[in-house]
Formats: structure tokens, sequence, C-alpha cells
């Protein structure tokens, strides 16, 4: 009877822990997610609802099958919380499992914040957001449909719920490529950042491509600059971008061509990381104690600098006090002496010795030179 | 460890709170040699300057040891800066302290050994409003400091090799054994 108390307790404690939380309203960032994060809190009927947000998707109809294209992602009418997060799905299906558009042939070049992700959070901006992603388009033939679906919070939520918008299929035709058509190796993805100030090369692989030019422009601007690109090998390129510093982004778009065709690809972006700091921890208390001594060591060499001269003469009376102990000891000793000989008799019968009276022995007499057993 | 990020935000309050008092006391006392309303807090400012010293000592290692293991320590070039300049607090203290204990409250009367004690309070005090800014920087992203148009950027730090930051131990450790022994008889400027 206790012991099902107390599981009822538990659980009972347990639930009521869950109406009073609240689902990551200040998102999870960027990864990769099946539609409604497979399923989870959001997919739960009673925890969301039907978002407001219009959603358009801009998407060439026709694709040759392996080569870049583009879709962008238009929302408009949000009612975003306090923090105006978005968060977006570009997804293959809806199922709730599988819906990576890689698992339906696609591949992500690059998604709207620079990274590899089929799920973003942005923040908006007047209520609208307008993101894209650049996609190889699958290898097999035939009809592909993409699904794009957000979901947000709202400023006016007192049940804390989330609010999903979602599109219908997308239906993108994926023709086989033309002969010769140069494009993207299959592989090949965008840098997602350089680090600030870097001026290094960027490699990039393509297919049945003769030449290759690219554009370069920061984000934002319109205006445009042609790069630096040289063949380094078959098929391989190293393009030559300026380097960038703090929080800019670099946008770049390669033209690739081959005789008669010429390929223009979607604009793709670079961000600008801060540059690595190979201090270490160790290295830091290390150069702290080192600091602190040296410091210490140049104060106390300036505070005996600064010191008034001749203290020390006053203070060092050594030499006064050995010199008196040495003469101390001289007298001393003297004396003792006059005090010993005084003592000792003299012998009519052992000529050259002395008799001391107190030790009990004969003594040779300093005053005959030659004594003793002669 | 949450423990030892609460311990050094303690720390750190008391390494500023120490600093405060010895810097300002010093300053004082050396201010007291030509202000005349302050001679007859001489004796306090001294002794209250000297006590900060010795507690200030005491609670800046403590702060660099409790900093290396909370968990606001993300190893930056900015938390490197905390370091540095923790190394510096700590040396002017003990330059204050050592210049205290060789030559007593006395040396205040000689003009060149207060103008150098005053010195090592003030950078003291200095680099613990810095190692303070820095603290605000991290945990605000703000410091009360920034209105300063020269204020440094503290994203950027000079980094030593560790062998050489080892060499730079030894050699302060001679330096200072040397200083020592070069003036090792203790000595009152009474005398």
């Amino acid at each position: 009877m206790k012991s099902r108390i107390i599981a009822l307790s538990a659980i009972l404690v347990l639930l009521l822990a869950t109406s009073s939380g609240v689902a990551n309203p200040g998102g999870k960032g960027d990864s990769n997610r099946d539609y409604t994060c497979g399923g989870s809190c959001h997919g739960d009927p009673s925890l969301s609802s039907t978002s407001t947000a219009i959603i358009d998707v801009e998407i060439s109809s026709t694709a040759y099958s392996s080569t870049a294209t583009e879709i962008s992602v238009s929302i408009s009418n949000l009612d975003t919380s306090d923090n105006g997060l978005v968060g977006i799905f570009l997804l293959g299906s809806k199922n709730g499992n599988d819906d990576h558009p890689e698992d339906h042939g696609w591949t992500i070049i690059q998604d709207p914040n620079g990274g590899l992700s089929n799920y973003v959070e942005v923040v908006s901006s007047d209520n609208q957001v307008t993101v894209s992603w650049v996609l190889l388009a699958p290898s097999d033939i035939g009809t592909k449909e993409i699904y794009v679906s957000i979901h947000h919070g709202s400023y006016y939520n007192h049940n804390n719920k989330a609010f999903i918008g979602e599109t219908e299929g997308i239906t993108v035709n994926i023709d086989s490529i033309p002969e010769n058509y140069p494009t993207l190796a299959e592989g090949w993805t965008s840098p997602e950042e350089r680090i600030s100030g870097d001026s290094s090369t960027i490699k990039i692989r393509t297919v049945n491509t003769e030449s290759l030019m690219v554009y370069w422009r920061l984000s934002g601007e319109t205006r445009s600059h042609e790069a630096t690109v040289e063949m380094v090998a078959d098929q391989e390129w190293e393009v030559s971008l300026p380097a960038t510093l703090g929080d800019t982004r670099i946008e770049y778009q390669m033209v690739a061509s081959m005789g008669d065709f010429s390929n223009t690809m979607p604009w793709l972006s670079m961000g600008t990381s801060e540059p690595y700091f190979d201090g270490t921890s160790l290295g830091a208390n290390l150069q702290s104690i080192a600091f602190a001594l040296i410091i210490l060591g140049f104060m106390v060499s300036l505070q005996s600098w600064f010191a008034p001269r001749g203290v020390k003469k006053i203070i060092d009376n050594t030499a006064e006090v050995e010199k008196s102990m040495i003469e101390n000891n001289e007298s001393s000793a003297s004396e003792l002496d006059d005090k010993y000989w005084s003592r000792l008799i003299k012998s009519e019968e052992n000529p050259g010795w002395l008799w001391d009276p107190i030790e009990n022995e004969w003594v040779a007499d300093p005053a005959v030179s030659s004594g003793g057993d002669e | 460890m949450m423990f030892m990020t609460a311990f050094h935000h303690l720390v750190v309050g008391l390494v500023a709170g120490s600093g405060v008092i010895m810097g300002i006391c010093a300053i004082l006392v050396w201010l007291s040699s030509y202000i005349s309303n302050l001679e007859s807090s001489k004796t306090t400012l001294d002794r209250a300057a000297y006590v900060a010293s010795i507690f200030t000592m005491v609670v800046i290692p403590l702060a660099i040891i409790s900093g290396n293991f909370s968990s606001t320590n993300s190893g930056g070039a900015i938390f490197y800066n905390k370091f540095l300049f923790s190394g510096i607090a700590l040396g002017f203290s003990a330059s204050y302290f050592v210049g205290r204990v060789r030559f007593g409250p006395e040396l205040w009367n000689h003009s060149s050994l207060a103008n150098l004690q005053m010195i090592s309070a003030l950078f003291a005090l200095t680099s613990i409003m810095i190692l303070g800014s820095i603290g605000s920087k991290i945990t605000l992203g703000e410091s009360t400091l920034d209105i300063f148009p020269f204020w440094p950027d503290f994203m950027n730090s000079i980094v030593i090799n560790q062998w050489f930051s080892l060499l730079l131990v030894i050699f302060g450790l001679i330096s200072v054994v040397i200083s020592l022994r070069s003036s090792t008889i203790k000595f009152s400027l009474n005398d």
C-alpha cells in the first residue's frame, strides 16, 4: 500500500511539473530535425496552434540532377514572442521521421545561417523574414517534393503554445543533366566561416567545367566584384576572396562554363570567426606569477636604492665588536699565563725543572735552555 | 563547478574592497605630508593600508585559484588578461607590504620612499580596478570604465610561451632574493 502511494505521488509530481514547463522559448539552435522535431512537444495539438504567418517559397520548378539550386523562403504576417525568434524547417516529407531533405536525395550546400542544417532559427524583423537554402538537386530523375514548416511563439501567448505553420509539397522536376553540363562536384560544401583577417584561398571542386568565374560582395551590398580564380588541378580551383574582419559576411557566386553552357549558381555566404586564441590556463598562471615576482623584485630594488644613505653604517657595528673580542681574549690569556708560572717552585735537586704543586707534576723550566733528562 | 563560481564572486569582492582600502589609505598617508589636516590620522591610515595590503595579498591568490575553476572561465583572451592583471596587482601589493615591513611607519618621513610606496599602492589599486572592469565586461557586457576613450581592447592579449614564462618566474624569484639579500639587515629609520 505504502509503495503504491509513493508511486502515485511521484507520478502526480511529474505531471504537475510538466504543466509548469515551457518548451525552449529561447530556441534550441540550428540542427538537423524532422517535422515538428520528430513529433515531440510541438506535434501535440494541445500544446500547439496554427500560425497566422504566410509562407511563400520560391524554387525553380525544374532542376538538373546533381546541380545547385536555390530555395528561397519568405515568411510574412508573423506574430512572434518578444525575442522575435522563428524556427524554419526545410523538409523532404512530413512524416515525423526521415524528413531531412538528404533522406530524399537533396544535399544542403548551405543553410541561411551559413551552416549545413535543415532547421535554422532566425530573428524576424517587422513581422517578416526571408531566408534561402542552396541545395544540390537529387541525382534521381523524376518528381520530388519539398516542404517548409515553421514554429514560433506569440506576444500574447498565455497558454505557452507553439504556433506551427507549414506549406503543401512544392513539386520540383528533376531532369537529367545535359551532357557536359558544368556544375559543382558532388559532396562539395561551402565553408561556413573564415578566421578574421584570413585571406587564404577557398578550394572549389567542379565537374565538366572549362572555366570558372567567381563574384563576391559583402552582405547587404548590391555591387559585386570579380575574384581571382586559379585552376590548381583537374576540376579543382582556388578562389582568392578578400579577408574579412568583425561580424562581416562575404557572399560569392560561381559561374561555371563549358563550351556553350554557362551555369550561374546561387549566391553562397561565408561568416567571419574570431581568431584562435592559443593562450592556456597554465600559461596564464605562469605569466601572472612571473609578472608578480618581477614587479616585486624591481620595487624592492628601488626601495633599497631610495633608502637613506649611511643608515647601514650606523647600525652595523660588527667590526667593532670583533675587535673588542680579540682584545679581551688576548688580555685574559696573558693574565692566566702569569698566574701559572708564579705558582711553580724551583728545585735544587732537579735543575732545569719546576714543580707544579697543584697539578703535582714537573714542568720544564723555560729559563733553562737544556733541562730534563740530561 | 557551482561552488567555485559563487566562491570566486565572493573573493573578487574581497579583493576589490581590500585593494581600495589599501590604495586610498596609502594615498592619504602620502598626502598627509603635504596636507596638515591629515597629520592627526596619519598613523591610523598607515596601519589600515598595511593591514589591507596583507589581506589583499591573501585574497588575490584565492581569486586566481577560484577563477581557474569558475564556470565563467571560457579560456579566451579576456580571461587571460584577468590573470595577467591579477599578477600585476599581487606584485604591487606585495611591494607595498615588503616596503612597510622593511622600513616601518617612519618611511613616510622620507620623501623618496614615501613616493615609492604611494606608487606601489596606486598601481595595485589601478590593476584591481581594471580587473573589476574586465569581470564586469564578462558578466554584464559593459563596465563603468567604458567612458574612457582610451580604454584598451581586452579581447586581445600578450601571450608568452609557457617555457619562457617559467624562465621569467625563475628570473623573478632570483631577482627578489637578490634584492632582499642585498639589504638583509632589518633596520629602523629612527636609528
